[in-house]
């Protein structure tokens, strides 16, 4: 079959029963840490870490001064704004647009990762399969993912515009009023989500098809001889080894989904009146959407995602932790 | 398999992998735009303006203005929404460009930020320009910089929709014989009107010449005027002689509606002049009409030609040289007609109604029209602006009552300009 | 038992991708269309009264650009996958102290916004005197793939068996041999997604190249879109164009390398 030369030799899982649910291979023994395996670790780590610290180090305190003083346009170029603690973080949580910005974030996140993770996992499975083109079809499946966002997003509003897009027009001719997308605070957020569904499919058919090509198919044979059906054999095998990759397909499409900022502006500019503003187009908007930049707010905004994440990837690692030492 | 145990490899490939970020940034030619180190070297020009190619009139301009004042030139073109960033992080880091070429209303936050020079530093010539046009480069009584050209808004119509919908454009005077107007095209088949209203700068750019012209005040929002325009909006939209998506327009997507030729009316500007001839049917132009009659002010658009503040102000002779050259009439009359402006002068502007007679209307609206920073705004001008817009998206889209949005509006404004 | 009739699925399938690639046919229509019938409502499905306009100016303008594009994309896959390949073997078999701490760091700094990052990458690039080359662009690039193929290597690597490392160790293989003759050859699915992505970042990138590279000799083609975004107008036809341009010979590439990589996956099979 389609084992490389060193793939791993099915080891006796027993597919029918509990033992899958323990599927997930342990990462090592529990022995304690050698100081010379220390070393290697660190020598294979450094040249990330010296990377991140020349490459990221700067940006990210410049996020913090940011939010952490008063700049005016004057002192962003000259230099010497005064330091002002939080103020602009309290500015930011007094702000009317701050309730909706959540509630629109959270949505927006949450939908979204969950609708591209199913359809991306639906399609991982249906390409693992053998038929004609299917890897050709898999290929062209990343296609919008070569254009930059200005022209996917820009399409997308050009299809859902009011009077000239093409699904009113579609939905005229099927007898359903036409539907106000872009332009009702009813719609705006539904239709912005619909786009970064569709541009986040393909990142989550990829990963995850990778995913389940590292299954190794003797676990299906052994499945399909303990008498499982498709549908078993995808629940008892396929999701449980799938599960590493699943959690960072899924960390790693909140962290990305919580700052899509582009594909809102362009479709909405985060309006009509907030109704689709998340805290990424309000930073976005605070910093850069105006003629008078608010450097301190943006900034301010940018870092509450980022303890967003935090939390979130706070959960991840425990969670990974817990399996490891499962 | 023949393991042998190297770590050094390893250790080998790590050195090679930072090494070679390294080396990737060090071996590269660098080209920045280092332009305050002394007073020779090449000038660097930043405009907005894309569009143009090297091969364009506009770049060839610069390398002619560039020779004539003895040096070479460094152009180098930025998306006018990019810009305003690009300069203010240039100037930051001490990168600024000798010349910059900036939308009008920018020129007071880049002059609060300290990075523009004022035309009394650079000795650059501003007498010739119309006083309304200079306008939206002062702040606090001084200048800082001098336009290249202007443009402003008008409403364009189509001759044979307004025909078979029997109205006649000169009989549009005021507002309420405009929304006649648009009440017989829409009753003819047709659309009414196309405008943008969408919730950015150019949102309410569009808005003004209709808050200007019921004769409200940028300083107060929620007068019974302002409430007046922005309710003439609501209820075209409301009764369907406006599309529904003029709540996302861009000026240029409302511009595509009006160009399939199923709308009445579009409003936009003069830099469309070049386009409406190639939409293959026969158009005209009036001014916008206020609430009562008369030419609405609508805000002047354009771009400034400025000098950016440098460490060597040995520089800024060169730059004036290159501006008065940009500047001068002939240049000027060139520019402007490859742009799609009206020049900022009297006698250009004459050249050019003499060429092309229809800029007539252009440049009656020109003399009509008024600086968004004007009126001692400056800075102010920004942080009105924007809850002004979202004001005009709230009522558009149904959310809000034209009094009400503006109220909130105005509260918002209020409390930034504080 | 493969050779059943698949046609269906191959049915199934073709409708799935025209499905999702319909709003870039649709971009494909509007690169076609005149001014005039760009707002039509209804809209044409097709471009009835096409222009190639749209096409002649890119043609004009555009091609060379595409090198340039092509260079930083393959250039960015390289760097991407030469540091978060060891990283992530490292993170996930090695167990260092201070790893989880490290995994945490490469969360936060994707958090960072692009815009910030690239008034960042301004700064030092301006005093390395690296602005407007492709190399500086492929560093900044990179930062978008870099912590996402250390958590996606790690992720991988950590479904290795570890009987199979323990083997290795056991033949008295080192770390970095075991890295190299076993983890990387195993880690194939990994290293072509990350490097998909890299390219794919780095192809359709327009935050770093507008900062970083605006106004070079060596612009990449997502830029040459501001060819058509005037100061008050935008040639949409123009702007499609080029996404249309751009996307082909990626295209292209994106299939062969496809191919090839299923094409491997057998021929391992085979020597197996």
């Amino acid at each position: 079959m389609n084992n490389t030369t060193h793939a791993p030799v099915a080891r006796p899982v027993r597919v029918s029963g509990e033992a899958a649910r323990a599927a997930p291979p342990r990462t090592g023994g529990r022995a304690g840490r050698p100081r010379s395996g220390q070393w290697a670790a660190w020598a294979f780590l450094a040249p990330v870490t010296v990377y991140l610290v020349v490459f990221y180090a700067y940006p990210l305190y410049r996020n913090l001064d940011l939010s952490l003083r008063d700049y005016t346009v004057r002192s962003f170029v000259q230099g010497g704004a005064p330091f002002s603690g939080l103020a602009n973080y309290r500015k930011v949580l007094g702000d009317p647009t701050f309730g909706p910005a959540l509630l629109h974030t959270v949505v927006f996140t949450l939908v979204s990762i969950a609708v591209q993770f199913a359809l991306g996992l639906a399609l991982a499975v249906f390409f693992t399969q053998y038929f004609r083109l299917s890897a050709t079809l898999r290929a062209l499946f990343l296609v919008p993912w070569l254009l930059p966002l200005i022209v996917s997003a820009s399409t997308w509003s050009w299809l859902l515009n009011s009077d000239s897009g093409l699904v009113n027009s579609v939905l005229h001719g099927v007898g359903v009023a036409p539907v106000n997308w872009l332009t009702s605070p009813r719609w705006a957020l539904v239709s912005v989500i619909i786009a970064n569904i569709w541009i986040g499919i393909p990142f989550n058919l990829v990963v995850l098809y990778s995913g389940l090509q590292t299954i190794s198919p003797n676990l299906y044979e052994a499945a399909a001889l303990d008498g499982a059906n498709g549908w078993q054999k995808f629940w008892r095998v396929t999701f449980p080894l799938l599960r590493p990759v699943s959690a960072i397909t899924l960390l790693l499409g909140l962290i990305y989904t919580l700052k899509v900022f582009d594909i809102i502006w362009i479709m909405t500019k985060g309006g009509p009146t907030d109704s689709s503003t998340t805290f990424a187009t309000w930073s976005y908007r605070l910093g850069f959407g105006n003629l008078l930049p608010q450097f301190g707010p943006g900034a301010a905004v940018g870092n509450l995602l980022i303890v967003m994440a935090l939390i979130f990837g706070l959960v991840y690692i425990r969670v990974q932790r817990r399996q490891q030492s499962a | 398999m023949n393991v042998v145990t190297r770590r050094r490899r390893v250790l080998g490939a790590s050195l090679v992998a930072v090494a070679l970020a390294g080396g990737l940034v060090a071996c590269s030619s660098s080209s920045g735009g280092d332009s305050g180190s002394e007073a020779s070297g090449p000038y660097t020009i930043w405009d907005p303006y894309p569009q143009f190619d090297n091969s364009s009139d506009w770049v060839q301009l610069l390398d002619k203005c560039g020779s004539a004042a003895g040096v070479t030139v460094k152009r180098t073109a930025y998306d006018t929404t990019d810009l305003t960033n690009k300069a203010l992080l240039a100037a930051q880091q001490n990168n600024s460009p000798d010349v910059l070429i900036v939308d009008n209303p920018v020129i007071s936050t880049l002059a609060d930020a300290g990075v523009l020079t004022t035309t009394g530093d650079t000795k650059v010539d501003t007498s010739a320009v119309e006083p309304n046009l200079l306008a939206a480069g002062q702040i606090g009584g001084k200048t800082y910089g001098i336009p290249i050209g202007a443009n402003t808004l008008a409403l364009y119509y189509n001759k044979s929709i307004l025909r078979a919908a029997g109205v006649d454009a000169t009989t549009v005077k005021d507002w309420a014989s405009l929304t006649a107007a648009l009440a017989k095209a829409t009753a003819a088949g047709k659309k009414g009107i196309t405008f943008s209203a969408i919730g950015t700068e150019e949102g309410s750019f569009q808005f003004l010449p209709w808050f200007w012209g019921a004769g409200a005040n940028l300083t107060k929002l929620d007068s019974a005027q302002g409430v007046a325009a922005l309710s003439l909006w609501t209820d075209w939209l409301r009764k369907g002689y406006a599309p529904n998506s003029v709540i996302n327009n861009t000026q240029t997507t409302s511009w595509q509606e009006f160009a399939t030729g199923q709308y009445a009316f579009a409003e936009n500007g003069t830099w469309q002049l070049a386009n409406a001839k190639k939409t293959g049917f026969d158009y005209g132009i009036i001014p916008i009409p206020g609430q009562n009659g008369g030419t609405a002010p609508a805000p002047t658009g354009g771009e400034f030609v400025t000098v950016p503040v440098q460490k060597h102000t040995a520089r800024y002779s060169t730059s004036e040289k290159l501006v008065a050259c940009l500047t001068s009439s002939d240049n000027s009359y060139t520019t402007d007609t490859t742009l799609s402006y009206i020049a900022p002068t009297d006698p250009v502007q004459a050249k050019q109604v003499a060429a092309t007679p229809e800029l007539r209307v252009w440049v009656d609206a020109v003399h009509a029209a008024k600086g968004r920073t004007s009126d001692n705004l400056g800075t102010k001008y920004p942080k009105i602006s924007e809850p002004m817009w979202t004001a005009v998206q709230a009522a558009l889209s149904g959310s809000k009552a034209p009094q009400a949005a503006l109220s909130a509006a105005q509260s918002t404004a209020a409390s930034a300009t504080k | 038992m493969r050779a059943k009739a698949t046609w269906w699925k191959t049915a199934i399938g073709l409708v799935l991708t025209a499905f999702m690639l319909f709003p870039v046919y649709w971009m494909v229509n509007v690169s076609f269309t005149r001014d005039r019938d760009m707002r039509k409502t209804p809209p044409y499905w097709f471009p009835v009264h096409g222009t190639l306009e749209g096409y002649r100016a890119v043609v004009d303008q555009q091609l060379p650009y595409l090198g340039t594009s092509l260079l930083v994309g393959l250039g960015t896959v390289v760097l991407t996958v030469v540091l978060s390949a060891p990283a992530g073997y490292s993170l996930a078999k090695l167990r260092p102290r201070g790893g989880g701490v490290l995994s945490f760091v490469l969360l936060i700094a994707q958090m960072i916004p692009g815009v910030i990052m690239a008034m960042g990458f301004y700064a030092i690039y301006l005093s390395l005197g690296i602005l407007d080359s492709a190399a500086g662009l492929i560093v900044a690039d990179s930062t978008i793939a870099v912590p996402f193929g250390v958590l996606i290597f790690t992720a991988f690597m950590s479904t290795i068996p570890e009987e199979l490392v323990q083997a290795a160790r056991t033949d008295g293989a080192g770390t970095a041999r075991t890295f190299w003759s076993i983890v990387m050859p195993v880690s194939r699915n990994a290293t072509v997604t990350v490097s998909l992505f890299a390219f794919l970042w780095a192809w359709s990138d327009f935050v770093f190249a507008s900062t970083l590279d605006g106004g070079g000799t060596r612009e990449p083609i997502t830029l040459g879109i501001y060819h058509y975004i005037g100061n008050n107008n935008q040639q949409w036809n123009a702007i499609m164009a080029t996404a249309v341009v751009a996307s082909i010979p990626a295209t292209v590439l994106l299939i062969l390398a496809q191919r090839y990589v299923s094409a491997g996956v057998t021929a391992g099979a085979v020597k197996d």
